[in-house]
């Protein structure tokens, strides 16, 4: 684990120390909004992985598949699919999330419908309406819940019959 | 509208801490063992997203993404939307306005929906955390699929709106 991080700090500093040689003020640039996206999401990212921490020793296995896993069938993909579009977060902050529960017996397709359903982003409905009209944001997220469980399905279909090499 | 969506996590990792605690103590620090953990295998796989993620920013600016999309149409349009999205690093949260701006560019409707569903869930950047995470062919599976389940609905969004 420790070797692990080492190695991401060490390529993380080749590449900002390229970019500083070939152009010094892009590499501040790019320092700058690194550090920026560092302020902006450390909040959210320390109360994301508290919870995961929290769900790691509280739910078990069991609860997990019944909710979400294979055994959950239509019910867990259902539930993957629209219940997500009400969350909030970066993309980086809900990996780390789903990567628990998958490990905790989500199945790959309720992992997918979930990514894909909290894509949705309901919690912006209102800007989406200001700026697109009520027509593109009713659109969008009607279409939405069809697209989770349809990338639920066929990710599931095709992962099962190209797994991992190596658990990750 | 000062409550952004970390403080609201951090509201509910509290009130759940508070109900591990008054449960069962040593759960509780089991807990947050679990969360040392996971900061230490996540904080450094996002010190070189975010530093990715700049490299983005500096070279490919708003202004270039516009000009880009500005003028695309038609189906051919979809595609240079869902690029772009995949390579922009716009927050969820100012991905509305923006495409608000490229409408009125002249961006048309599908292309505006490509590049928004990609933006949100595609990330050149992000792919470091989801290969480390999830596995290689997992990652590749769900940025492809993705990809072409995003162009079939920008094709819905062309043909209705």
């Amino acid at each position: 684990m420790i070797k692990d991080a080492l190695v991401y700090i060490i390529v993380t500093l080749v590449i900002w120390g390229i970019m500083v040689i070939i152009s010094p003020a892009k590499g501040l640039i790019v320092g700058e909004i690194a550090l920026d996206t560092w302020i902006k999401s450390i909040k959210i990212i320390i109360g994301v992985l508290l919870i995961v921490g929290w769900i790691q020793v509280w739910v078990g296995p069991q609860t997990m598949s019944r909710f979400l896993g294979k055994r959950a069938g239509w019910k867990g993909l259902a539930l993957a699919s629209t219940v997500p579009i009400f969350m909030g977060g970066s993309l980086f902050i809900i990996f780390p999330l789903l990567k628990t529960l998958r490990d905790k017996g989500a199945s790959i397709a309720c992992i997918m419908a979930f990514i894909t359903a909290w894509g949705g982003k309901a919690p912006l409905l209102p800007l989406e309406i200001e700026f697109l009209g009520w027509k593109f944001a009713v659109l969008r997220l009607f279409l939405v819940f069809p697209f989770a469980a349809g990338m639920g399905l066929l990710s599931q279909f095709i992962l099962d019959k190209w797994p991992e090499r190596k658990p990750s | 509208m000062n409550i952004d969506a970390g403080t609201i996590y951090l509201a509910i990792a509290f009130i759940l801490f508070l109900v591990s605690a008054v449960k069962d103590i040593k759960k509780t620090r089991q807990a947050l063992i679990a969360f040392g953990k996971i900061l230490l295998t996540v904080l450094p796989v996002l010190f070189l997203v975010f530093i990715l993620m700049g490299v983005v920013s500096a070279f490919v600016s708003k202004e270039t993404i516009g000009s880009w999309l500005g003028l695309s149409s038609g189906v051919f349009g979809i595609l240079i939307g869902e690029i772009v999205g995949s390579f922009a690093l716009i927050s969820p949260v100012a991905v509305f306005p923006f495409a608000g701006v490229l409408r009125d560019r002249g961006a048309d409707y599908g292309a505006l929906l490509g590049f928004i569903m990609t933006a949100i869930l595609i990330g050149v950047s992000t792919l470091p955390v989801e290969v480390k995470l999830f596995g290689r062919n997992f990652t590749v599976v769900r940025n492809v699929l993705t990809f072409t389940l995003v162009f079939l609905m920008g094709v819905i969004f062309m043909l209705i709106m």
